[in-house]
């Protein structure tokens, strides 16, 4: 007997064509993941490098004149970055946290059938996200009206709740938990409450990373509401103090004219590309962690049903 | 029947949404107009809206109410120095006997400072508030952002007056009021061009005092060092409706025009003939001029792709470049002389301001930097006398400007010093910490060690000031447009001007009278009548108004 049996294919045999799109498919991805990380390299490299060598010969993929020196600057003085630094994280944690249980206790409401109004509710949020009042009325409303100017309050509150986090949790809550589950949690006689945390929060632990993820950056990025009602610089975000540091180099070496202070003493070229990494580092190893939620939540609110 | 006519409705609401977007900026506030015109506004900020007192009504007469204690905010532009509390602490102290007043220093950070300045008018926040001609100071004064001074100035702050002068305090006037109180050092801004002195002097070439002297200068480094970058022009100084690229700037050599590259949209005037506007963009002295700027590429005194080049303000530090032509003012030049100094190599800086060759200097005008008071203000006499002490009064001016003497600061034969500078120690307050270059006492101020070399320079130019037929004074920039009426054409004038003018004022085209006739036809298609019209309408009646016939 000479016919062993074949052994059973293990992979699907691709055709020509499929093997074809691969091949281009990989080589542009490829490009583009390149070009993404480019900057990011470059970056890394330069404030590594000799600030000279940079104004001289540009920046360059790997350090040319190797050495510590802008990272020693910065941490020489080290005061006001890790001010900013524990300002960042203050206002990012306490962002998120409140900001996270308004959205989802929000987003359960509007997702409860038996509510009446809550089309209207709906709506009204969804007003607000295309019609707003203008950058003028918002600044005279926290800087006059609430007298919030100057309070750490004002930086963090504002980005509290953004109308498309609310309606991504609502599609959440929707798709998560079909509405028999929760109906049978009210004839066993659950009020909403025991609803709420014992039957809906488990199972939206992926909204809630998502949101909460995207929060979280909002907070961690943000340079706007410092800028405009912070007045001591104690209360400065992390990537607001690098991008006034920035400004100020720029403008007073635009400004010699009224400014008697020593441009040397401006933050240097190698400075400016150390500071970036240094903020940014943290974010970077953070993210390939709960990247994935990231997807997932975008591409949630695409499936209905 | 009911979710139809909802459906409807939200359909034209959207609609309507899309459409107003579309409209632009036909619903902004004034502020925000502001904003867009790049007014920026300095406001201090205060923690109170309202002050501790009610607002002091008193009698406006000499003997002002003084019971109340008030609280005022003090806006100005840039970040706050390390010792802003402590400074700001014997500061008041000293206020508070005084004017019974005290100061709050609020700074607007470089960062968006002129949307920030924008707010702080709007909202108020501000009572005494930096302001320039840079930021818009003429078009906001017209809107109503400040306080008229001029009473207030007669019975409450005499000596103030006196002591600025009714000739400063009538550049600061606006529809025929005084809106802002100028600081008193008079300043030469002049723009002019720095170049290397040691290398003129290595290569025995010609002091680069006229466009002949620069060429032959640029040129002669050329022949010896090949290698040597000349000029790194770019059009980042040139983003307005003069030039589009900043080797233009040298033909402020050639021509005595009332401000440095004539007036806008190509019109100018010559400084002793303001009211008498002419063309300059079709001029044949225009298509001269682009010729040698032409010649100049050729020659390869600036790279190929300065067009797109950035601004690299570092370069003449370097030595990437051997002259800076464009934007460059005494200061610039202390700043390059110790630049040079700190870096040891035997490098020398000169300056030579354009208006040296025709005679035509003027000191900044007197709105370069002032103190106004903001509309709403709740103590507008109260903030006035303050101004009046932190200006007038010598101890509370020098604490202001230079902190406190023996912690930051000393005097030695006349000259500031820094303390802590000195032993090397990080600077808690440096020189005019509190940004606040509106309060500069021209009597009283102290010089720095690169003052000194600062004032020879100064002394020149007044000199040579005094004798021009405005004897030092700043025509130009008193004047504010009012763009409002044609601000579609203006923009498209703008673009106009990157796009074809730039090309042929870098000389990197082939055809330089093809370019010039391109250009010309483009931009009159863009609006520039209609820009020139109001334009010359708006500035000879400001030339009237002041009389500079």
């Amino acid at each position: 007997m000479n016919n062993k049996p074949k052994a059973a294919p293990t992979a699907i045999k691709k055709s020509a064509g499929t093997r074809v799109f691969n091949g281009i498919s990989y080589v542009l991805l490829a490009f583009g993941a390149i070009v993404c990380v480019l900057p990011f390299i470059i970056i890394v490299s330069g404030s590594f490098t000799d600030n000279v060598t940079i104004l001289k010969q540009g920046y360059s993929l790997f350090p040319r004149d190797f050495t510590l020196e802008a990272y020693r600057t910065i941490f020489r003085s080290p005061k006001d970055i890790i001010q900013a630094y524990k300002m960042n994280v203050y206002y990012t944690v306490v962002g998120t946290s409140i900001g996270l249980t308004m959205i989802a206790l929000t987003g359960y409401v509007i997702s409860r059938q038996e509510f009446k109004y809550r089309n209207t509710v709906s709506f009204l949020i969804y007003f607000t996200s295309i019609f707003g009042g203008g950058m003028i009325p918002w600044y005279l409303m926290y800087a006059n009206v609430l007298n919030l100017k100057g309070h750490t309050l004002a930086i963090w509150f504002p980005a509290l709740m953004s109308p498309f986090l609310v309606i991504l949790m609502r599609t959440f809550i929707v798709g998560a938990v079909p509405n028999a589950i929760t109906e049978s949690a009210k004839i066993d006689g659950a009020g909403h409450f025991t609803i709420f945390f014992r039957i809906v929060l488990p199972v939206l632990k992926a909204g809630l990373a998502t949101v909460g993820l995207f929060l979280a950056l909002g907070y961690w990025n943000d340079w706007y509401r410092s800028s405009m009602f912070s007045t001591n610089s104690s209360t400065w975000q992390l990537q607001f103090y690098l991008y006034d540091l920035l400004n100020a180099t720029t403008a007073m070496k635009q400004m010699a004219s009224n400014v008697s202070m020593k441009t040397a003493d401006l933050p240097t070229e190698s400075v400016k590309l150390a500071m970036a990494v240094v903020a940014t580092g943290p974010v970077l190893l953070f993210y390939p962690f709960v990247q994935r939620f990231f997807v997932s939540g975008i591409t949630v609110g695409a499936v209905k049903g | 029947m009911k979710k139809r006519f909802f459906g409807v409705i939200m359909s034209l609401v959207l609609i309507a949404a899309m459409l107003t977007g579309c409209a632009g900026s036909g619903s902004k506030s004034a502020a925000e107009q502001l904003d867009q015109q790049g007014v920026v506004d300095i406001p201090v900020n205060n923690d109170q809206k309202t002050p501790a007192g009610t607002s002091s009504d008193g009698n406006t007469a000499k003997g002002t109410d003084l019971s109340e204690r008030v609280d005022l905010v003090f806006y100005v532009m840039g970040d706050a120095p390390k010792d802003e509390e402590l400074v700001e602490a014997a500061l008041n102290e000293k206020l508070i006997e005084k004017c019974n007043a005290t100061v709050d220093m609020q700074f607007s950070t470089w960062t968006e400072f002129q949307q920030k300045y924008a707010n702080e008018i709007t909202s108020q926040g501000a009572d005494l508030i930096y302001i320039a001609n840079w930021l818009n100071y003429g078009l906001l004064a017209s809107q109503g952002a400040f306080v008229e001074l001029d009473d207030m100035l007669n019975t409450v702050a005499p000596e103030l007056k006196a002591m600025v002068g009714d000739n400063m305090l009538n550049m600061c006037k606006v529809d025929g009021k005084i809106y802002a109180v100028p600081n008193t050092w008079a300043e030469y801004v002049s723009n002019g061009l720095k170049y290397r002195e040691d290398l003129r002097v290595k290569y025995n070439l010609p002091v680069p005092d006229s466009l002949e002297n620069l060429e032959a200068y640029l040129a002669g480094i050329k022949a010896n060092d090949p290698t040597q970058g000349l000029l790194t022009v770019t059009t980042e100084e040139s983003q307005g409706f003069k030039t589009a690229f900043d080797a233009a700037w040298v033909l402020n050599f050639k021509y005595p025009w009332v401000n440095a590259n004539g007036l806008d949209y190509g019109l100018t005037a010559n400084y002793d003939t303001p009211s008498d506007v002419y063309d300059y963009w079709f001029s044949t002295d225009f298509e001269d001029d682009m010729k040698m700027l032409k010649r100049w590429a050729d020659q390869g005194f600036w790279s190929k792709s300065a067009l797109s080049d950035t601004n690299n303000s570092d370069a003449y530090k370097n030595g990437l470049c051997v002259a800076e032509v464009a934007g460059q003012n005494p200061n610039k030049q202390i700043t390059a002389i110790a630049d040079f100094t700190n870096a040891g190599e035997g490098w020398q800086s000169a300056y030579i301001a354009y208006g040296e060759k025709h005679n035509v200097i003027y000191p900044g005008h007197a709105t370069q930097n002032g103190t106004a008071i903001v509309r709403g203000c709740k103590n507008p006499e109260r903030a006035l006398l303050v101004l009046q002490a932190l200006l007038c009064d010598d101890e509370i001016n020098s604490i202001m400007q230079y902190g406190i003497k023996g912690v930051h600061y000393t005097v030695e034969n006349g000259i500031y010093k820094n303390l802590q500078e000195e032993k090397g120690e990080t600077v808690t307050f440096p020189y005019e910490g509190f940004n606040t270059w509106n309060l500069r006492n021209g009597a009283t101020k102290l010089p720095q060690a690169t003052d000194v070399e600062l004032q020879k320079m100064f002394d020149k130019y007044a000199e040579i000031g005094s004798k021009t037929k405005f004897p030092n004074v700043n025509i130009y920039d008193g004047f504010s447009e009012n763009y409002e009426t044609y601000s579609a054409e203006r923009s498209a004038v703008s673009n106009v001007m990157r796009q074809y003018l730039a090309p042929f004022e870098a000389g990197l085209v082939d055809d330089v009278d093809a370019a010039i006739a391109e250009f010309r036809t483009k931009v009159k298609d863009a609006g520039l009548d209609k820009c020139r019209e109001e334009y010359k309408k708006q500035w000879l009646d400001y030339c009237n108004e002041y009389n500079y016939k």
